[in-house]
């Protein structure tokens, strides 16, 4: 439910808050190809001095075997809300994508569309089942949906020929993955991390997941797990010593049956999507499982609330660029997906949005754009956290169903 | 063209009909029957959906495992349905007798709140329910309730949610049946040396004010006998002092027919009310259209989701049907209470 929660009244800078989204940016994401000028460095071999070849404006199945030499005149990126930066003065223009698009001649058709992983997934299902391009040649999709499109065989493998800043400068936190180890079909845009939040005024300062379990009068029924069931499953099972990176079904009714008695003890007063930041910031939770990219904005709003990784670990969920079947232009996306993972451009993007940069280098070209921001350990977190956690395993399709299953009974509807 | 209407005049009803029935076929039966049809299925999402009518094990499975969401729902449908009875039938009587000039405005305020939007409303209620919100706060502050006492994500927020979003439902038709409620039958009642209902009235609001004292106390685990003499006291004073006979044998009964629209206009959404739930309650109230809404939008499910659905609509349509041979309108017009 996370991603489909209504929130109200906080400042849109989150890509889980929907609602606030909206029109923002529109349909106005066409952007114009006068970029503010070729600042980009380190550039993919082979494309600097081709000239773009004029394609046709509609993306059709039958042109896939387009060079990636030859950038096509657009491409086409489906993306999350709030999840790229703004120029100030404009908020239709992003500075990142006007210098792709001055550096290829290549205009990026970004457009706004993902709401949430499954209701996206039912508009680009009936094409790719069918063979068709579905009108997208970069889509941005959380993990178990990347897994799951990669399962169905509906992602093109990259040619990471054409990708060297790609290959080089993704953190090894998101290397070899069970479900894509040598990351052909996906290339992290986003991470986000879930953990401990809390209101240490109330609680004192916390260390250990163990305190979702524990029926402590500082937090009994004034604390909340999240609705999403990968980041409270995933958080049990680490509590349990269980790993979250290859789930079974036993481990999920450990975890299911660890919940349960938690809420039994009144220790939870409810299961929240974003709307637990509202209870944070209200008092009327003092503990919750709580995503990182929201806690930075909690804190803003209220500043003794805090975020901690728990000292047993945390779960790290990523939103993926991936290349659909049949995408029209495969090869300019490459160039694109390739593009924001030069530091600098990463770093510019990371102004802007407050989620994890998985882009190597990108901290230190962060120092000389925003030297706070590169200390915020939310955004840039430091070794010895990145190793404590971990991605949720891949799921086949019944695991999936039992997994959903069992935490319905945590939700109070199973 | 007079003849050829005044020859075809079995047309009109039909013409007159069309548009509603359409309507409904493309927009409710279409899409019933559809969900009909997923509700024996079975699959899923990605492998597709096959239909077999070996697949009526949806049902028993939907009725065995989620019993106690279908009775929760009930329940809370129908103690907010009496709840807004309660509250509404001495406002509407108000506004219909005792209203004067002030009626029209009086009925704006009883529908005003429906300018915002149903999220809206339910959210707002949880800023005012909040654990130290503009309600609890105070109270705590004097030391009456204990520190971790709350009433956001218990079954009381849900119920009083349900209860404060459905009063106009029940309030407009009780007040057009009162309204209408020939004044010179009272006047002729009370001529007829209709007076005070002693004791009568008093038994009455004590058994009613206590007796739903009592249910809800136990239902939320309170110490009902203390609840239920309190509230039995309060009802029997205001049976004692306020009800009349000309009330009880005449007023009431002609405006049964506003009550019996508006209880069905607040359970029947009521029972299948998910807002509620999962804004004020918490796990342990979940009612079945959250389950039925999981089902759907988590899980995929459809099969079972739509199995849930037509078991819920089955549900509504038995307790209604009895609802109906108990406080049916036709048995209102007949005499015999009067």
């Amino acid at each position: 439910m996370s991603d489909k929660e209504t929130t109200t009244g906080l400042p849109a800078i989150s890509r889980r808050q929907l609602l606030a989204g909206g029109t923002m940016a529109g349909f106005a994401a066409f952007l114009a190809a006068c970029g503010t000028g070729g600042t980009a460095t380190t550039a993919p071999s082979a494309s600097e001095s081709s000239a773009p070849t004029p394609a046709s404006a509609e993306p059709s199945a039958t042109a896939t075997a387009e060079a990636a030499a030859t950038p096509s005149a657009e491409v086409n990126w489906a993306n999350w809300t709030y999840y790229i930066d703004v120029d100030a003065n404009d908020q239709t223009k992003h500075p990142t994508l006007d210098k792709f698009t001055a550096k290829y001649g290549t205009k990026v058709n970004y457009q706004e569309v993902i709401e949430d992983n499954q209701s996206f997934f039912g508009t680009i299902k009936p094409p790719l089942e069918a063979g068709q391009d579905t009108g997208w040649d970069v889509v941005t999709l959380t993990d178990w949906m990347a897994v799951k499109l990669v399962r169905l065989g509906w992602v093109e493998e990259f040619n990471l020929a054409n990708m060297p800043n790609f290959t080089a400068n993704v953190k090894d936190v998101y290397r070899g993955l069970a479900w894509d180890p040598e990351m052909k079909h996906h290339a992290p845009w986003q991470s986000g991390m879930t953990g401990i939040g809390y209101d240490p005024t109330v609680t004192g300062e916390l260390t250990s997941l163990s305190v979702f379990f524990t029926p402590d009068p500082r937090w009994k029924g004034k604390t909340e797990y999240l609705t999403e069931m990968r980041d409270t499953i995933g958080l049990a099972m680490i509590y349990l010593g269980l790993d979250p990176a290859n789930p079974t079904r036993a481990d999920a009714d450990k975890a299911v049956a660890a919940l349960q008695k938690a809420k039994k003890d009144g220790i939870v007063r409810d299961l929240k999507g974003n709307s637990y930041v509202e209870d944070l910031k209200a008092g009327d939770a003092v503990l919750v499982m709580a995503w990182s990219g929201d806690m930075i904005q909690a804190h803003i709003d209220k500043p003794s609330l805090k975020f901690a990784v728990g000292s047993e670990g945390g779960m790290l969920w990523t939103d993926n660029q991936m290349i659909p079947k049949g995408a029209a232009h495969k090869g300019t996306a490459e160039l694109l997906i390739d593009f924001y993972y030069q530091p600098e451009i990463a770093a510019e993007v990371e102004a802007y949005v407050n989620y994890i940069c998985p882009v190597k280098g990108a901290e230190e070209a962060m120092k000389a754009l925003d030297p706070e921001i590169a200390k915020n350990q939310l955004i840039f977190p430091p070794d010895d956290i990145l190793a404590r956690l971990r991605v949720f395993g891949p799921l086949s399709e019944e695991d999936e169903a039992y997994f959903n299953e069992q935490f319905a009974k945590v939700l109070g509807v199973g | 063209m007079g003849t050829l209407l005044k020859r075809h005049r079995w047309i009109a009803p039909y013409a007159l009909l069309a548009p509603g029935i359409l309507w409904l076929l493309a927009f409710y039966v279409y899409p019933a029957f559809q969900m009909f049809i997923a509700s024996f299925w079975s699959g899923s999402l990605e492998k597709g959906f096959t239909f077999s009518l070996a697949n009526y094990t949806n049902y028993t499975e939907t009725i065995n495992q989620f019993a106690p969401q279908y009775l929760r729902s009930i329940v809370y449908a129908g103690a907010a349905t009496v709840l807004t009875f309660l509250i509404a039938y001495p406002l509407a009587y108000t506004i219909a007798f005792k209203g004067g000039r002030y009626k029209n405005l009086l009925l704006f305020l009883v529908v005003a709140p429906f300018f915002t939007s149903f999220l809206l409303r339910t959210i707002s209620w949880k800023i005012i329910l909040g654990d130290t919100g503009i309600l609890l706060g105070p109270i705590k502050e004097l030391g009456v309730l204990p520190e971790d006492f709350r009433l956001l994500a218990t079954p009381v927020a849900v119920i009083s949610g349900i209860t404060y979003n459905f009063l106009p439902f029940m309030t407009l038709p009780i007040y057009v049946a009162v309204e209408k409620v020939d004044i010179r039958l009272v006047e002729a009642a009370r001529d007829l040396y209709a007076g005070p209902w002693r004791p009568g009235g008093g038994i009455a609001g004590a058994v009613v004010a206590g007796g739903l004292a009592a249910v809800l106390g136990i239902v939320f685990a309170w110490p009902w006998p203390i609840l239920a003499a309190g509230a039995a006291l309060i009802g029997g004073a205001v049976g004692w002092f306020l009800v009349s006979e000309s009330f009880i044998r005449v007023t009431f009964p002609l405006s049964l027919p506003g009550v019996f629209a508006g209880s069905l206009l607040t359970f029947i959404p009521a029972i299948g009310d998910y807002v509620n739930a999962e804004f004020l309650g918490n796990p342990d109230t979940r009612m079945i259209g959250n389950v039925i809404q999981n089902k759907f939008l988590t899980q995929n499910d459809y099969p079972v989701a739509s199995a849930l659905s037509f078991t819920l609509m089955a549900a509504i349509l038995i307790v209604v049907a009895v609802y109906a041979r108990i406080l049916g309108t036709e048995e209102l017009t007949t005499t015999g209470r009067v």
